[in-house]
């Protein structure tokens, strides 16, 4: 299949910005999208289906009068389809109210370098070898033990680009590729199952390892057969990227994101510069990390992505900005504008949120624990309060740690707590990050939470 | 169009070999708006067109997804399909073989009393600020008001290899209102969704001035309200939370797909496993409700599908692949979110029926309990782990409704606690929700109130 190459991109959105002034934008912004994936998946035990998804369109945004609109259209041969697109937009804009804070489309500024993003490798990638990496994590989760079943997976490649164009004068392009290998299992003895367990590893370069995928989701689903019960009581707790992850997006996440605090809906309103979590606590957002998985010259509104310090050493140093935001403060946006592809208006999200590692290796980690648990995969993370960051979640299945030593696992243990109570308790960093969607991340040793056993 | 289609699959048949071929295509609009505090952050409009081929080859399926009508488009899509399948059927231990399903041709309108489209952009802000000014209108501690909304209007098309020839109307109409409360450093949050496959009329039959004041009532309450007690407790649920324990606790598991994967129900077809008073419904049929459609994404009727009755595990929820596994008739449940997805097993609009208490006689029979009134969230595992997050609750003290909790969750094993529903309510109430399952469904579910004598719930206290 054939992509748009840059200068098409480049050319649509141009124009597209060029036609929205004519027809009357005071201020417009074309923002262009391809993606184009190509997955084999995993059912059951089995490779049963393949897909090739080609998704690419236009997205408009229009100001009149300090009021916004936008619209999107997916018909991107036909020239008419676009000016409706346009038409749209200059429509929703009219029909919209004026926002005073509204202070125009970004400006142009110089890009930096965004490493290691995008891998030629990955384009060439053919169904055959999607099939052969799936078979890989398929055989390597068997052979560790009968017991495994493999539920759910695959292995895909894909290629995503942009193009932006704003009437301040951004014209910008970028291109980078994704490649993913997931599996999902349980381990199955008797009338019993497992939780599900689950390894995956997605990579901007050809460097996904399926093998060792297919023997970690079955290491964990087999290791979680036999389980003990745990009491109730306040302890320590490691959590792994996996807890992390739909921890933190849920909860401290928005509370680094400036239209939270500037909207009284973030604990962090007014302490920037002061002790908000412990002094192991590191945390940038890195939006040009090399080889990270939100790794780009640009956010969704043309603006530079860039390093980012928001809490060093336990002090909170900044919010994540986009434009609109930053306009508002009188700041720069901190290019953190995210889009969902074409369909959406830009909203601050993260970009590569890296907890920076300590020293210590995670064996190191568990042998200093006398007794705690060991955190993977949480159940209902999302239903967090998303302002005060309280949680009450459900680990499962979970290991406990006894005397340094992953002791057995076990399962439906509750967990209930605050994630800014929690960052004050962090006593320990891992040094063995790795990247898990937004996130990179370490494991991280956390004191004093309330375990809620059977 | 259709005929366009069904040349397309031909092409499968006859130029790749594919056993089997389905396209669905789709046109659709959405009008979406996003209020902050009553500012319109953008009024948004959507165009797209897209389709969907998926084919059977040497039993793998292949599926392609192109944002085109354009045949040129359409044929080498197919071709990508075709190989696709072909070279993942190359491992293949068990060919995927379909049930039997009805030819159909038909032509499904909707009449909407209010027509979204018909509606202008100006309208629906107005609606949209309505809401916000009941909300933060309703006390000062109200920090911030939140308000989505999204309307999808259009046709969908389906076209097999079968002689199935289907075009749907498609509509929805839906908002949500996220609402901030603070005071002396307490932070508390509500929310609300509400939904409709019938029109715009929503918004008569769900005032946004109530909509905006409940959701706000609700976060204000929650600002003098303490941390439950971790641990075991009795516990009466309300309708909403009802309805998200009966898709979360129990409909996921009775989803064909995640039965065969290894899911606890898988073992138990046809076993007692709840108390005589757990009977649970999927229903499709229920006229403007969330989860509701005359035909499924495979072309297959939707219907009022018993899961369990009286405690006993009636059936499960199929798509046409899982039906012909299990024997039985597809049951209309498969569902794609768009062109750019395959159709997987889903949840339409999954209920509790009622039976004869009273919320007063539920709650009279416990002693140290909590009312959990409404979730925020909720997670399933096929182990039969449910996890249900809750944004607002209550103690319950010798038989009275009393103080406010927060931040609770209720979570357990499916198997033993549908044995633990001890009363059951003579109220109903349904609610719109949204689904997700690597795919966003639009869903109903809801129930009576009822008692469960024993969950765990987390809490820090």
């Amino acid at each position: 299949m054939v992509m748009l190459d840059k200068d098409q991109m480049l050319h649509l959105a141009e124009k597209t910005v060029n036609i929205a002034l004519k027809k009357g934008a005071a201020e417009a912004e074309a923002y262009v999208y391809e993606g184009q994936a190509a997955n084999v998946g995993i059912e059951r035990g089995q490779i049963a289906k393949s897909n090739r998804i080609i998704d690419r369109g236009l997205g408009v945004r229009i100001a009149v009068n300090k009021a916004v609109g936008f619209a999107y259209t997916n018909i991107l041969k036909q020239q008419d389809a676009v000016e409706e697109a346009i038409l749209k937009s200059l429509g929703a804009a009219r029909a919209s109210k004026s926002d005073p804070d509204w202070n125009g489309f970004p400006e142009k500024k110089p890009y930096g370098d965004a490493e290691k993003n995008y891998d030629r490798k990955i384009l060439k990638i053919h169904s055959e070898d999607l099939v052969e990496f799936a078979s890989r994590m398929l055989d390597a989760a068997v052979n560790v033990n009968k017991r495994v079943f493999p539920i759910e997976g695959g292995a895909g490649a894909a290629y995503l680009s942009s193009a932006v164009a704003n009437s301040n004068g951004i014209v910008a392009f970028d291109r980078g590729t994704i490649m993913e290998c997931s599996l999902a299992t349980v381990a199955k003895e008797k009338n019993r199952v497992t939780p599900v367990c689950f390894e995956f590893g997605a990579e901007r370069a050809y460097t996904v390892d399926p093998d060792w995928i297919g023997k970690e989701a079955a290491r964990l689903a087999v290791s979680a057969l036999k389980t003990k019960r745990i009491k109730t009581e306040t302890t320590k707790l490691i959590l792994t990227p996996f807890a992390l992850q739909g921890l933190l997006h849920f909860t401290l996440i928005n509370a680094v994101k400036a239209d939270n605090v500037q909207r009284n809906q973030s604990r962090f309103k007014g302490r920037i510069g002061e002790k908000v979590a412990s002094e192991h606590v590191s945390i940038y957002d890195d939006g040009l990390f090399p080889g990270g998985l939100r790794t780009w010259a640009f956010d969704g509104e043309g603006v530079p992505q860039q390093k980012t310090a928001l809490i060093e050493k336990g002090v909170l140093r900044s919010f994540l900005y986009d434009n609109y935001a930053a306009k508002k403060e009188g700041l720069e946006s901190t290019g953190n504008a995210s889009r969902a592809g074409y369909l959406s208006t830009p909203n601050i999200e993260a970009t590569n949120f890296h907890i920076t590692i300590g020293n210590k290796t995670p064996d190191e980690l568990v042998s200093e624990v006398d007794d705690g648990l060991l955190i993977y995969y949480l159940q209902g993370a999302h239903s967090s309060n998303p302002v005060s960051g309280d949680f009450s979640v459900v680990a499962t299945p979970a290991w406990k740690i006894r005397k340094g030593e992953i002791a057995y696992a076990t399962r439906g243990v509750m967990l209930a707590g605050n994630i800014f109570e929690a960052l004050k308790n962090v006593s320990v960093v891992a040094n063995n990050e790795r990247k898990m969607g937004q996130l990179i991340a370490p494991w991280v040793l956390v004191e004093n939470v309330r375990v809620i056993g059977k | 169009m259709e005929d366009i289609l069904t040349n397309i699959n031909e092409v499968a048949v006859h130029k790749f070999g594919a056993k089997y071929a389905e396209i669905r295509a789709q046109k659709l609009y959405k009008t979406m708006l996003t209020l902050k505090e009553g500012r319109v952050e953008a009024a948004k409009q959507g165009i797209e067109d897209g389709v969907a081929l998926r084919v059977l080859v040497n039993g793998a399926w292949g599926f392609a997804s192109v944002g085109s009508l354009n045949p040129e488009t359409l044929k080498s899509a197919v071709s990508e399909a075709c190989k696709m399948a072909k070279t993942a059927s190359s491992r293949l231990k068990t060919p995927i073989k379909l049930a039997k399903s009805k030819t159909v041709k038909d032509r499904v309108r909707i009449k909407p009393r209010k027509n979204p489209s018909k509606i202008s952009i100006e309208d629906k802000i107005s609606t949209a600020l309505s809401l916000n000014k009941a909300a933060l209108g309703y006390d000062k501690r109200v920090r911030s008001c939140t308000i989505d909304y999204l309307d999808v209007a259009g046709s969908s098309y389906f076209v097999n290899t079968e002689g199935t020839r289907i075009e749907q109307d498609k509509l929805y109409v839906w908002s949500r209102t996220n609402v901030v409360a603070a005071s002396q450093g307490v932070f508390t949050f509500s929310r609300e969704e509400i939904g409709s496959t019938a029109g715009y009329e929503l918004f008569d039959v769900k005032p946004p001035e109530i909509v905006g004041k409940t959701v706000a009532k609700r976060a204000v309450r929650q600002l003098e309200a303490k941390s439950p007690k971790g641990g075991k407790s009795p516990v009466v649920l309300g309708p909403k939370v009802v309805g998200v324990f009966v898709h979360e606790a129990f409909g996921h598991l009775a989803e064909a797909d995640l039965a065969l994967s290894g899911g606890v129900l898988m073992n138990n077809l046809g076993k007692k496993i709840g108390s005589d008073l757990v009977t649970f419904y999927d229903d499709g049929t229920i006229e403007g409700a969330f989860g509701s459609f005359k035909y499924d994404d495979e072309g297959v009727q939707t219907k009022r599908t018993l899961l369990i009755k009286d405690g006993v595990v009636i059936g499960l929820m199929h798509s046409r692949e899982t039906a012909q596994k299990f024997g039985v008739e597809p049951t209309g449940n498969a569902r794609a979110e768009d062109f750019r997805a395959e159709p997987i097993i889903r949840m339409r609009n999954t209920f509790m029926a009622p039976r004869d208490h009273s919320l007063e006689e539920l709650v009279e029979g416990v002693r140290s309990g909590y009312y959990l009134k409404n979730f925020r969230g909720g997670q399933a595992n096929l182990d039969g782990t449910f996890q249900v997050g809750i944004q607002e609750a209550y103690e319950i003290t010798n038989g009275e409704i009393g103080n406010p909790v927060r931040n609770a969750s209720i979570s357990g094993s499916t198997l033993e606690t549908l044995l633990k529903v001890d009363a059951v309510g003579k109220d109903f109430e349904l609610s719109s929700g949204r689904c997700g399952k690597g795919q966003t469904a639009f869903i109903g579910d809801g129930g009576p109130h009822i008692r469960v004598n024993e969950v765990i719930v987390g809490g820090n206290a």
